[in-house]
């Protein structure tokens, strides 16, 4: 009798452990199982390693462009060394094999076209990243989370993600018209309503200027354009200094623009607000629009 | 005897590069190590069998295809600086593979060859259909490069209106192995099949080399022999773009190397072409590698480094 | 219509052109514009300016220095292909086909990236160091000067251009931050074109411009054959090296300020000829104003493809002119 609760108990544990470790989730190229929990997991864009440090997993390999400062610092300080495995348009297969992954995060735009190589390395989840918007992002997150045998935590870091939004939002003032764009030498990109950061700037009670609704890509404009935009508020992420806009701001067209009568021409960190993405990045993106919006 | 001994060192440097490409990249690897990869369940597996291997193995077919393409397009129209880029075949199959990209995003990129093989077959026919079978080959040539000239604009100008897929294209544009590997040999193996009928041309463009006059007088027909020799040229050009991009340079260089290596012996010279060709597409792929590890250049940039001296020297060599 | 213009006088078709010229500018300060301009406030913004007005502002300092600059880049590039074509007495002679373009995009690529704290001088200074280093290449190579083959210069010109586009190629792809900047270049645009550029442009224009028209005598002994030529006194090497000089200021000064603009050297003149026929004296004038006409026109086109944003007017101008050039080789090889 006992014999027979003994063998009874062990196999419901055993069942029991191995359905812990079975998940099985949607990722862009239909369904993805895993039934072990990852450890050594190499992440090829920036969002992917912001959802492991979110849930505090530390990723062995990161297709950083062999720039780690491209990595937010806040995920920097969680995930402590990784190894780069190369540019993030063309990671090193070698040096990803060579890691030993157990899991490989890959985006589905820019590596769809290794996405074979990648799976005979090990297991790999393909998501969308580039030119993911805001919820894109955090429904990635959650599958993420689920990979990794995580999810509780995942759902409360998600739920938590929202409560800081939400915080950061009541600090913010409601429907201010702000457009994010990234200035270069001789350039001007905006991110238009369907981008990220138009995203999580949507997402805080924030809202985008008409003109730039249903339009997925960043777009480059001219002064005429942005004129036109005329936003309430403009960000500016800057890659080079000097940019363009101090060329713009020696004319006189620039002195009719809403930002340049009001005093609302903010520059925040180009890299946070248009490479990183993830639930990290928006908080710092929120945290820079409280701080421009209190001063 | 000169030819041969030529011919036995360029197959004896092919081999070394492939010895030296399956050993250096991003880990460097022993001989024991390279022969352990071989073995499914060795750790360097993948980068010997599923990596290395089948890279180097793509950079000799393709590098060799390229090349003997190019000595055809150079016995044809009889220019030294004709190559099979003049005949808009690489840019009509990058217009393809780019309207892929662009227009269409949400199309898997597993059409991406098939696309570029279209594109560039129909930019042949084009050009065939402008010139018909009888024009000049300096016609040809000079119709070839408007052609390229027309796809190269519209490439430009559909990447600067859809900004967000320039990267990928860009990438693609320059002639990479990066993330080739078997599906991808598979995929041109059939079309090895042109090289033996490469070869049998080389009586042929022996004679067209010495003059439209005594080539007809010599019975040769100059425009079945240009129309095949062309044609071959065009699956060869056209089936390595659409797996590789356009790899500049390759076509142009390698058929003059292996000229002053051998002679102008068609018999031998187109041969020869494909191992010169061979050697520098290991050897460009092999630096794009291990230059500055983890990070991937284009193979396609490195032969046009590596071919671009060369290839001006010679320019002032044959004035 | 065409027929009985050509039959008019140079005087009067000279005049007919310069209308119509005027007639885009006034088109251009106006249309497609997103902050709305009436085309009455496009002529009185110009005479009786009133800074408070948006429209006036607009006119003034966006529009009408890109009107201007579209009409001398423009002018630059056509006189420049005319002078090329009467040169090598090859009608597919241009900046873009010989490799000019090519060379100095290479040039510009390589201070934007490596030296960026140059600025506008620099990179105008190493577009045309490249483009010079090419369009001598090119001569050497196509051996322009013992009147080798028509296909040959081409040829190399092509082959040429290649070169220096696949290093382009690789500097962009090293520095992917500057991509775009280098790519907005290379596609050749006068939208961001302001008085400043403006007052960089003008005077090397003044000098091309007044130059070629000072060297047409000899373009026109030139083209009567090289000994006819030397016969008449005329010094071959120096007329040559002249005319180079002459080409190389244009070309810089129209890329230095508005990138990569193709084709309208190749195909204005030839729209020239067929008006005015063979004499330079007549010929440099009027492809000045054709090519004025033509990038303002392509200019104009940009705006409404996707707008409120705007194309490049060098891609509109490449996919006008490659047909064209398709059209004139497999004429010219009839």
């Amino acid at each position: 009798m006992l014999r027979a609760l003994n063998i009874l108990l062990t196999t419901l544990l055993f069942s029991l452990s191995s359905a812990v470790f079975a998940v099985s989730v949607e990722d862009s190229k239909g369904t993805f199982t895993l039934d072990y929990a990852p450890k050594r997991i190499v992440v090829l864009e920036f969002s992917f390693a912001d959802a492991l440090a979110s849930v505090n997993v530390s990723p062995v390999g990161i297709a950083d462009d062999k720039k780690p400062t491209r990595v937010l610092k806040e995920v920097r300080d969680i995930i402590g060394e990784w190894t780069s495995v190369g540019t993030r348009s063309q990671p090193s297969l070698e040096v990803i094999s060579s890691l030993k992954p157990d899991l490989i995060i890959a985006d589905i735009n820019r590596h769809e076209a290794i996405y074979e190589d990648l799976k005979k390395i090990a297991p790999t989840v393909i998501l969308q990243s580039r030119g993911e918007t805001y919820q894109d992002n955090l429904k990635s997150a959650a599958i993420i989370g689920k990979v990794l045998g995580k999810e509780g935590e995942m759902q409360q870091r998600l739920a938590q993600h929202k409560d800081t939004m939400q915080r950061f939002a009541e600090q913010l003032p409601n429907a201010v018209e702000v457009q994010f764009s990234i200035a270069r030498k001789d350039n001007m990109y905006i991110h238009t309503a369907d981008s990220y950061a138009g995203g999580v700037i949507r997402a805080l009670g924030l809202s985008n200027p008409e003109i730039t609704k249903g339009d997925k890509a960043s777009r480059k404009v001219g002064l005429e354009q942005l004129l036109a935009i005329n936003p309430e508020h403009l960000i500016l992420g800057p890659y080079s200094t000097p940019n363009i806009v101090d060329t713009w701001k020696t004319e006189p067209l620039w002195s009719v623009l809403k930002v340049a009568q009001n005093g609302n021409l903010h520059e925040v960190d180009a890299n946070v607000w248009s490479r990183c993405r993830g639930i990290m990045a928006a908080e710092r993106i929120a945290q820079d629009l409280v701080t421009i919006f209190q001063k | 005897m000169k030819t041969l001994l030529s011919s036995f060192l360029l197959a004896l440097l092919v081999a070394f590069i492939v010895a030296l490409s399956l050993s250096l990249g991003a880990v460097s690897l022993s001989f024991e190590q390279i022969l352990s990869g071989f073995d499914a369940s060795s750790e360097f597996y993948f980068t010997i069998h599923e990596y290395r291997l089948p890279r180097s193995i793509l950079a000799i077919l393709v590098g060799g295809m390229m090349a003997l393409s190019g000595a055809l397009v150079q016995g044809v129209i009889r220019n030294p600086l004709a190559s099979p880029d003049v005949l808009g075949v690489s840019q009509g199959a990058g217009l393809a593979a780019v309207i892929l990209m662009t227009i269409f995003p949400s199309v898997s990129i597993f059409w991406l060859p098939w696309a570029a093989l279209s594109g560039g077959i129909i930019a042949a026919l084009f050009l065939w259909f402008l010139c018909g079978s009888h024009s000049g080959a300096i016609k040809l040539a000079i119709t070839g490069v408007a052609m390229a000239a027309l796809y190269s604009s519209a490439v430009d100008f559909l990447m600067l209106t859809k900004p967000l897929e320039v990267n990928n294209a860009l990438l693609w544009l320059t002639g990479s192995l990066w993330g080739r590997g078997w599906n991808q040999i598979t995929m041109l193996l059939p079309w090895l099949v042109l090289i033996p009928f490469a070869f049998s041309l080389a009586k042929r463009l022996n004679l067209i080399g010495l003059g439209d006059d005594v080539a007809t007088s010599l019975g040769t027909s100059i425009s079945m022999t240009r129309l095949w020799a062309l044609t071959i040229a065009v699956g060869l050009t056209a089936s390595c773009v659409s797996i590789c991009g356009p790899i500049g340079f390759l076509g142009l260089i390698a058929p003059h190397l292996a000229r002053r290596l051998v002679g102008g012996r068609h018999q031998v010279l187109l041969p020869c072409t494909m191992l010169v060709g061979m050697v520098i597409l290991l050897l460009a792929d092999l630096v794009a590698r291990i230059i500055n590890p983890p990070i991937e250049l284009s193979a396609g940039i490195m032969t046009a480094i590596i071919g671009a001296p060369y290839f001006l020297w010679l320019l002032f060599k044959v004035r | 219509m065409l027929n009985r213009f050509k039959k008019q006088s140079y005087l009067v078709q000279c005049t007919a052109l310069l209308a119509v010229l005027c007639l885009f500018i006034w088109l251009s300060l106006f249309s497609w514009s997103i902050v709305p301009v009436s085309a009455s406030q496009a002529i009185t913004a110009l005479f009786q300016t009133d800074k408070s007005i948006i429209a006036h502002s607009i006119v003034l300092d966006l529009r009408l220095p890109r009107a201007l600059i579209a009409c001398t880049v423009g002018a630059c590039l056509a006189v420049a292909g005319a002078i090329m074509q009467g040169l090598t007495r090859n009608p597919l002679a241009s900046p873009s086909v010989l490799g000019v373009n090519a060379g100095a995009a290479l040039g510009m690529a390589t201070v934007t990236i490596l030296a960026p704290s140059f600025g506008l001088f620099g990179s105008s200074v190493a577009a045309m160091l490249g483009g010079a280093v090419t369009w001598a290449l090119v001569m050497v190579l196509g051996s322009a000067w013992r009147g080798g083959e028509h296909g040959r210069l081409v040829l190399a010109g092509v082959a040429i251009s290649a070169l220096c586009a696949a290093f382009t190629k690789a500097i962009l792809i090293l520095h992917e931050d500057q991509a775009s900047a280098v790519l907005t270049w290379l596609a050749g645009t006068v939208a961001n074109a302001r008085w400043g550029h403006w007052h960089q442009l003008w005077p090397m224009a003044l000098i091309g411009l007044v130059g070629a028209q000072l060297i047409t005598p000899t373009l026109n002994l030139l083209n009567l054959g090289e000994d006819n030529a030397r016969s008449l006194g005329i010094k071959l090497g120096w007329a040559r090296i002249l005319c180079s000089i002459l080409v190389l200021i244009l070309v810089a000064a129209a890329l230095s300020v508005a990138g990569s603009i193709a084709f309208i050297g190749l195909l204005v003149p030839h729209m020239a000829r067929s008006l005015v026929g063979h004499d330079h004296r007549k010929l440099l004038p009027i492809s000045a104003m054709l090519g004025a006409l033509l990038l303002l026109a392509a200019d104009i086109i940009s705006r409404p493809i996707i707008f409120p944003l705007e194309t490049p007017a060098g891609a509109i101008l490449a996919l006008i002119g490659a047909p064209f050039f398709i059209y004139m080789v497999s004429r010219r090889n009839r």
